[in-house]
């Protein structure tokens, strides 16, 4: 009896509360865009800072940011929400997804915005660092814009350099510097056998992340420096087992060895700030982070050596698209619009720690005082001019990835040779692309 | 006979070291999560790591309570929980009755259907699952998160597997007074299974409890977000904001801390077939 | 008196058998059946919605291609089922399933047996061993891969130091094919065998006490309880955790996802991962669901063969 009491309690609360909810937007006459994003809690605030300028200056339209969990969850609920006809106005997407995204004509093209009648001018776009472009497009049409930017540069430990007798401002220039120095900073202090500092950190499995994304992201920069790329334009076969690709993984192997990162932790950051490490490529992501737990070291962030052909870092940003699905496009478009100018994108960036994703940003008199503040980030930003982006693939991507992956697994593992890993990949990829190209015929 | 009495006092000292450190190894981690909630973000930043924090600061959970209203959330959790526990106890208690003690045509066909719909894995169904409750309406209501759970393939198996032990003497005298098959599973079968109710409780409450990503595909508004999805906030693409996370972890925790830890005394309630006939 | 104890166990042991009891069978047959209908309908209902359904749906969509964004699928025949076949990863990805698969059920079942065993007997502070041995189960993935990585670390993991004492030199358990798979057989253990005390416990304790009361006056052993009454006893509630622990072992996911990623070089790459990878990484939700049916099938089997091992062994010389 007593749990059929409580059974009924419940169910009438349940009731209750089921019909409770549902709260219609009975937004006082202004537009609601609602607009998905997934910054992490610390970025939260300078978000809730950008949005209230944004309405003020817009009294109009109101932004209803709301958080979806980053990864597989925001892809997840982007394909539950455009089959429910409850996507959002805007939202973050990332390029592996966008080929799905248009053919299910989901997201509105840019062009249809920016030649609109409250567009933007052509010089504006092309502002826009190449790199993100590329990321925001598919198939050379522009889907969505950047929002912030991202790129990798050296972070390195000065007191280790001075201990080891180097240069503490002259970082590694090229691959034999950073080889050299890499070795010169790695040793066994105290002679039992296990190395108490390593020079140079490669996220090689198990710090590669999901996919091995993270591997991939740091292998770019190395394979086009020796002037490679991991795919042909035209998309007929890949390119990253040419001879650069040899190159950049030669050096990522003997690295690899040299330092027997095999037996090295994978958590980079917490070798670092333990003074187990001297050197490591990062974002600009972790720089609020080291400020504060790297006190009382010398530390600085360095541009990436320059490889045999050119210097080049990977750009990656979040990029925000206009859903079909929305009923106010133009507002949505009125907030991206916004969201791109120079001063906001200053603001952003310095209350945001992103950089910013165009050249005019440079002019904004007190983001040039900012930088001139902040060295480190300095970095970043400049070496946006030497930023590239992955080539998109678009049939098969994912899959063709995961083959250079366990290429570049294999061979800096010491389970096969540089060469070999690298030809038996590229058959497979290349087979990937041909079986593609074969079905859409 | 002193000696075999000695004998008996080591080796039940002998057991009782053994457990416990097999104990304190499985629960080691977990005490590390707790220490290393504690901790400033440059004391988690430390290699080799370190057990214990140089001061003890409750920081972490304000902060972590701030980054987003888990009030409401713990709120939702709990109440959506509860509500699914006590649906999913009645609805398998019943059909695990009519598996374990009901001659009806097709019952092996379909209790291997039941069995059957375990072995598919989550990633392709969801989809699905989530296509019908977006047929019937049910998107971003508590009827998305609480409807779906009621029923229970692995909650009937398990229950059925119970009852199947009950001895069915008990059951005939009941028959012979006039009692129906509802009150016998009321007076007679629960009573008896209660082992097996509480466990099933237990994780059911935790499987509800800790759901993400059925939580996340179905509902959109901020008021009806669950802790789990709350907890998400603490990583992004590029970091992990660890001291919070590991914070708001421990508290997630405890909810089905303390459910197990009052359902367990219905695990090791013994039943003694004369106390029955009372 | 044992004997007797025994049959009554057998005799509910597993009865899938059709053979009810003899008296009034048809008279209970028809009244049965009416109340099973009662019995049945409020599970019956929400199982055919919401999991018989998304279960038929995706049979349906194993035969198609779908990316989940558009709104059609394309009928593509057998041809996910082919390519499967022909995938070399798949294979290698069946053999990880299983071995994982045979490391961590045995020793997860044996393990919890032995505590659930362990704390039903007179033990201080059974209340904190319990909770202290389900806790792993509900720690989170992502905080207990924070904690084994640092117990699998090279260089200062909790795990070389012990094998250090054996002279045994550094190992990168999570970076060696072969090292990577134990690393997360042993994680697997751990993370589970709180599920299967706690449902050995619940068994434990439904077997009434007057049956050990009777062995005792017999003069029965330890080991002649244990072998007679408990197991005989315990038989439902086992093969429920067999079963059950065979199907979670097989749909391994999360615990891959957040300490591996399948690495390395693809070595405990698992189903429950590739089809993850191809749903929600590739957007092939078609292959995806070819690959889960070949999954259920081999479930299915599995399930069947352990069925006629228990009913034989009831049967059977005891």
């Amino acid at each position: 009896m007593k749990r059929i009491t409580v059974f009924l309690i419940i169910s009438i609360f349940s009731f209750y509360m089921l019909s409770g909810c549902g709260d219609e937007s009975k937004d006082d006459g202004k537009t609601k865009v609602v607009f998905w994003h997934s910054f992490v809690s610390s970025t939260v605030p300078a978000l809730n800072a950008l949005i209230k300028d944004f309405e003020e200056q817009h009294p109009h339209i109101t932004i209803q940011a709301q958080y979806i969990p980053t990864g597989d969850a925001l892809v997840q609920k982007l394909i539950t929400s455009i089959q429910s006809k409850t996507a959002p106005d805007i939202s973050w997407l990332h390029a592996h997804y966008m080929e799905d995204l248009v053919k299910a004509d989901a997201i509105y093209k840019m062009e249809e915005f920016i030649n609109g009648p409250n567009g933007i001018s052509q010089e504006d776009v092309e502002d826009i660092y190449p790199a993100l472009r590329q990321y925001a497009s598919w198939r050379g049409t522009l889907y969505s814009i950047p929002m912030e930017a991202t790129n990798l540069a050296l972070l390195y430990n000065k007191d280790m350099f001075r201990a080891a007798g180097l240069d503490p401002e002259q970082p590694p220039k090229d691959w034999d510097e950073l080889k050299d120095f890499a070795r010169k900073l790695t040793f066994d202090k105290d002679g039992d056998g296990k190395l108490d500092q390593v020079g140079f950190f490669l996220p090689v499995y198990p710090a590669a992340g999901p996919l091995g994304a993270w591997m991939l992201w740091q292998f770019h920069p190395f394979l086009w420096q020796a002037g490679g790329y991991k795919i042909d334009l035209e998309q007929t076969h890949v390119m990253y087992n040419e001879e650069a690709g040899v190159q950049a993984l030669t050096l990522w192997q003997e690295i690899y060895q040299d330092l027997k990162l095999s037996v090295f932790t994978s958590d980079y950051d917490v070798a670092f700030a333990s003074k187990n490490l001297a050197m490591a490529m990062d974002g600009p992501w972790n720089l609020p982070r080291y400020e504060e737990i790297l006190k009382g070291m010398d530390w600085a962030f360095a541009p990436l050596p320059t490889g045999p052909v050119k210097s080049a870092t990977i750009v990656g940003g979040e990029y925000l698209a206009i859903f079909k699905q929305s009923k106010n496009p133009e507002a949505a478009w009125e907030f991206i619009k916004w969201i791109i100018e120079p001063e906001v994108q200053a603001k952003w960036a310095m209350t945001s720690g992103y950089l910013p994703i165009r050249r005019a940003v440079l002019d904004v008199p007190e983001f040039q005082e900012y930088l001139e503040e902040n060295p480190n980030f300095k970095v970043f930003v400049e070496q946006m001019d030497v930023g590239q982006a992955e080539r998109p693939i678009d049939f098969g991507g994912m899959e063709i990835m995961r083959h250079m992956m366990d290429a570049i697994e294999r061979a800096t593992l010491g389970k096969q040779d540089v060469r070999k890993a690298l030809e038996d990949a590229a058959k497979l990829s290349n087979k990937v692309l041909n079986d593609a190209k074969a079905k859409r015929k | 006979m002193k000696f075999i009495k000695t004998l008996n006092i080591s080796k039940s000292v002998l057991k009782h070291i053994v457990i416990y450190a097999l104990a304190f190894i499985t629960l080691a981690p977990f005490v590390w999560m707790i220490l290393t909630s504690l901790k400033d973000m440059s004391e988690i930043f430390v290699y080799p790591p370190q057990w214990f924090p140089t001061e003890f600061r409750f920081d972490n959970y304000s902060k972590a309570f701030e980054a987003a209203p888990f009030g409401r959330y713990y709120f939702n959790s709990i109440f959506i929980a509860v509500t699914v526990t006590f649906g999913q106890l009645v609805t398998c208690s019943m059909a695990a009755f009519a598996f374990a003690r009901l001659q009806f045509p097709g019952r092996n066909i379909l209790f291997y259907l039941f069995l059957g719909t375990m072995m598919i894995p989550y990633n392709v169904t969801m989809i699905p699952s989530f296509l019908v409750l977006y047929w019937l309406g049910w998107i971003d209501t508590y009827y998305a998160l609480i409807v779906p759970g009621l029923a229970s393939a692995f909650g009937t198996f398990l229950l059925r597997q119970f009852f199947i032990t009950i001895p069915k003497e008990l059951e005939e005298a009941a028959y012979i007074d006039g009692a129906t098959k509802l009150q016998v599973l009321r007076t007679i079968i629960v009573p008896l299974a209660k082992p097996a109710l509480a466990t099933l409780a237990v994780f059911t409450f935790m499987g509800v409890f800790n759901d993400f990503i059925w939580a996340l595909i179905v509902i959109n508004s901020e008021d009806m977000q669950t802790v789990q999805l709350g907890l998400a906030i603490f990583r992004d693409r590029y970091l992990t904001q660890w001291d919070l996370l590991m914070a708001g972890s421990v508290t997630a925790v405890l909810p089905i801390l303390i459910v197990f830890f009052f359902a367990q005394k219905y695990f090791i309630q013994g039943i003694t077939l004369s106390g029955l006939k009372e | 008196m044992i004997e007797d104890n025994t049959n009554i166990a057998k005799k509910n042991f597993f009865s899938f058998g059709k053979r009810g009891d003899t008296k009034s069978k048809n008279n209970m047959r028809k009244r049965d059946g009416l109340s099973a209908v009662v019995f049945l309908t409020p599970t019956m209902i929400i199982f055919l919605t919401f999991i018989l359904f998304p279960v038929i749906f995706s049979f349906y969509l194993s035969f198609h291609e779908w990316n989940m964004f558009s709104s059609e699928a394309t009928y593509v025949g057998i041809d996910n089922y082919k390519r499967m076949m022909q995938s070399n990863e798949f294979w290698s990805v069946l053999k990880n399933t299983g071995i994982y698969t045979i490391g961590t059920v045995p020793l997860n079942m044996i393990v919890a047996l032995l505590v659930a065993m362990a704390l039903n007997k007179k033990i201080k502070g059974k209340k904190f061993l319990r909770t202290a041995f389900f806790a792993p189960v509900i720690i989170s993935p992502v905080a207990a891969a924070v904690i084994w990585r640092w117990i699998y670390d090279p260089n200062y993991g909790l795990l070389n130091y012990g094998i250090s004492f054996f002279g045994v030199g550094s190992i990168n358990w999570l970076n060696d094919p072969t090292a990577a798979m134990f690393a997360l057989i042993i994680m697997g253990v751990w993370k589970t065998f709180g599920i299967n005390m706690v449902l050995f416990s619940a068994g434990l304790a439904g077997i009434p006490e007057t049956y050990y009361e009777a062995a005792d006056i017999d003069g029965a052993g330890k080991f002649s309880k244990f072998w007679h009454i408990t197991l005989p006893m315990l038989a439902p509630t086992t093969f429920f955790i067999m079963i059950m622990s065979m199907i979670s072992s097989f749909q391994v996911f999360d615990l891959v996802y957040v300490l591996t990623s399948g690495g390395p070089l693809g070595s405990t790459k698992v189903l429950v991962f590739y089809v993850y990878e191809y749903a929600f990484k590739f957007f092939e939700m078609g292959y995806a669901s070819a690959v889960a049916y070949v999954l259920f099938v081999i479930l299915i089997i599995l399930t069947l063969l352990q069925v006629r091992y228990m009913k034989n062994r009831v049967h059977g010389a005891f």
